[in-house]
């Protein structure tokens, strides 16, 4: 799941971002979790600092930024920094950037590489799936996408996650406004029912095409029979993991994928020093992780 | 007559316009000097005269992208700036006046957006792998797409058409320049460049910057163009449309020419380096529009 906006929190001002206590935050952030700021989003990094400063009574981000690096508390204020950086609500329709990738390269990509193999079908995985917004976009995505991309072919969703509550959640399918705000009224009337006064419900129609269970990415019994991907879509929860278990869940990640499939990420981490297998592929707006196919010796556009 | 041919008559034809300020030739060629001869003072001077460079000094100086601090004067801005990104803003200023406000095919600001992206992208790439002269890299970047302004003023109303296919086809410009024009922007822009007597490096950047094979086995200059342009084109600092395009940047032939030469390519976290250029998109924009947005404010 994506990380949302800060809640009421004092933001600090321009002058403040410039504090270099800031960049080395980040840098921290960066080797132990692989998620990374860019200098427009180091506000958000303050913000979410802000509540640990108070919490840990440190005045400034330098003397924040030696709390976190000091021996014995390090692991432990890490966690809880990262606890607040990656919370917030997610919702519907989040990444335009990445469905337009979807839409106007890979699909047809896909389409073309696997007609010639005679099975139409495609595999997708939402790794990670929290309360089941990113499979249901990708579903009613899918759904309006394939009379023009995708005719005659059929398609299935796998949503995993660990948290039980999360996918009680995402099977009951029940949203409010927040979950919505991105999914236009044409696509609330066609694939939403009305639960309560402010809520809504997806219909067993779209639920259909989503398989929810319940997956520990370190189960490596497990990992090793989710097979044929197409694209495996795992937003914020490599970060859970240390270097070694992320290196693992990739590698199985790699292997789960078909030649010529995708990984998604979250849109600030990153597979470096991690896996060097996979390809990163520039889509406009967002990057993609690629499985080439057997045989591929670069020199161009995938 | 081919259409190159063609363009060459037109280009020979535009030597009559005014584009360059009087005061650009002396002080291009003072800049050409080895730094240890320029007299700062005499480049001062010259700066000040015209006052179009003056202001796009002071606003360049002024912009986010240097300016922790207020730079008041010419003097200071050109210390600020330095003399290579002096030069770079006088050729920016010569080029950007080759072409009327009525004849803009492609939007100045998204034109001066990519270019100034791609300078950016470009010396930042050439610093972090060790290329030996980054300033050379960021005016390379500056001017690759010269050829789109020479489009412009050769073919203004057939090139909008050929802009409007490349955006309503959502492919790469140079494709629909070639189909349309019968020559793209590379070619187009070659020989301005040639005219103008810019360095060989930069006419080769000019030239082949998406025909890599095509370019010297040595031109590296060439390679951290694409590859720039590339990543400007996917973060947001391309021609103002959606391009369908997925690029396995490693994979380019740019890649593997450079990282042949310059082995620090290979460990580069592009992940990183690509989120790094979001970063810096709104400093781009604001500098584009500090510097080449038409200001109607009095100069300092």
């Amino acid at each position: 799941m994506e990380t949302g906006t800060a809640k009421a929190v004092t933001l600090p001002g321009a002058e403040d971002l410039r504090n270099p206590a800031y960049l080395k935050i980040r840098d921290v952030i960066y080797q132990i979790s692989g998620i990374y700021q860019p200098e427009d989003k180091l506000y958000l990094l303050a913000s979410r600092c802000a509540r640990r400063m108070s919490a840990v009574k440190a005045s400034t981000p330098a003397e924040y930024l030696q709390h976190l690096t000091a021996r014995g508390n390090r692991e432990a204020e890490l966690r809880l920094l990262l606890n607040e950086i990656t919370i917030g609500e997610t919702y519907m329709f989040r990444s335009p950037s990445q469905l337009e990738a979807l839409r106007s390269v890979i699909l047809p990509q896909l389409v073309q590489a696997k007609s010639g193999m005679g099975f139409k079908r495609l595999r997708l995985w939402s790794a990670g799936c929290s309360t089941g917004e990113e499979p249901y976009t990708l579903a009613m995505f899918l759904l309006e996408e394939s009379r023009r991309l995708l005719p005659g072919w059929t398609f299935d969703i796998l949503a995993t996650d660990l948290n039980d509550n999360s996918l009680l959640t995402a099977k009951a399918g029940i949203y409010g406004e927040y979950a919505l705000r991105s999914t236009t009224e044409p696509l609330r009337k066609k694939y939403f029912k009305p639960y309560d006064e402010k809520r809504l419900q997806t219909t067993d129609k779209l639920k259909s095409l989503i398989r929810f269970e319940r997956v520990n990415l370190y189960d490596e019994g497990k990992m090793a029979v989710l097979k044929d991907m197409d694209l495996i879509f795992c937003c914020n929860v490599l970060i859970y993991f240390d270097l070694a278990s992320k290196r693992k869940v990739v590698q199985h990640f790699y292997a789960n994928l078909l030649p010529g499939g995708y990984l998604f990420l979250g849109h600030a981490e990153s597979l470096y020093q991690i896996d060097d297998r996979f390809h990163l592929v520039l889509f406009p707006g967002v990057v993609g992780y690629w499985k080439p196919p057997i045989g591929y010796k670069g020199g161009g556009k995938p | 007559m081919n259409a190159l041919d063609q363009i060459r008559s037109r280009i020979k034809a535009l030597e009559a316009m005014p584009t360059v300020p009087a005061v650009v030739m002396p002080l291009a060629s003072m800049l050409q000097q080895p730094p240890e001869h320029i007299d700062l003072e005499k480049v001062v001077e010259l700066v000040s005269y015209d006052s179009t460079i003056a202001a796009q000094c002071l606003r360049m100086a002024n912009a986010p992208l240097f300016g922790r601090r207020k730079t008041e004067t010419v003097r200071s801005a050109i210390l600020a700036l330095g003399l290579k990104r002096v030069q770079a803003i006088l050729l920016g200023c010569c080029v950007n006046k080759i072409v009327p406000p009525d004849k803009w095919a492609l939007d100045a600001v998204t034109f001066w957006r990519h270019s100034l992206g791609c300078a950016l992208v470009s010396s930042k790439m050439a610093k972090l792998i060790g290329y030996p002269d980054p300033e050379k890299a960021y005016l390379a970047g500056l001017l690759h797409d010269l050829g789109i302004l020479v489009n412009t003023l050769t073919s203004t109303d057939e090139y909008r058409e050929c802009i409007r296919e490349a955006c309503d086809g959502r492919r790469a410009l140079h494709l629909s320049e070639e189909s349309r024009l019968g020559f793209t922007h590379c070619q187009s822009g070659k020989i301005l460049a040639e005219h103008w007597h810019f360095s060989a490096d930069v006419i080769e950047v000019v030239e082949f910057h998406h025909d890599l094979a095509a370019a010297p086995a040595d031109a590296f200059l060439v390679s951290i163009v694409n590859l720039s342009d590339f990543l400007c084109r996917v973060r947001d600092l391309g021609y103002g449309y959606y391009e369908a395009m997925g690029v396995d940047l490693a994979g380019e032939s740019a890649w593997a020419k450079l990282a042949g030469h310059y082995p620090a390519l290979a460990d580069m976290d592009l992940a990183r380096f690509t989120m790094d250029i979001d970063g810096a998109l709104e400093e781009i924009t604001a500098t584009v529009d500090a510097v080449f947005k038409p200001q109607h404010s009095a100069l300092p």
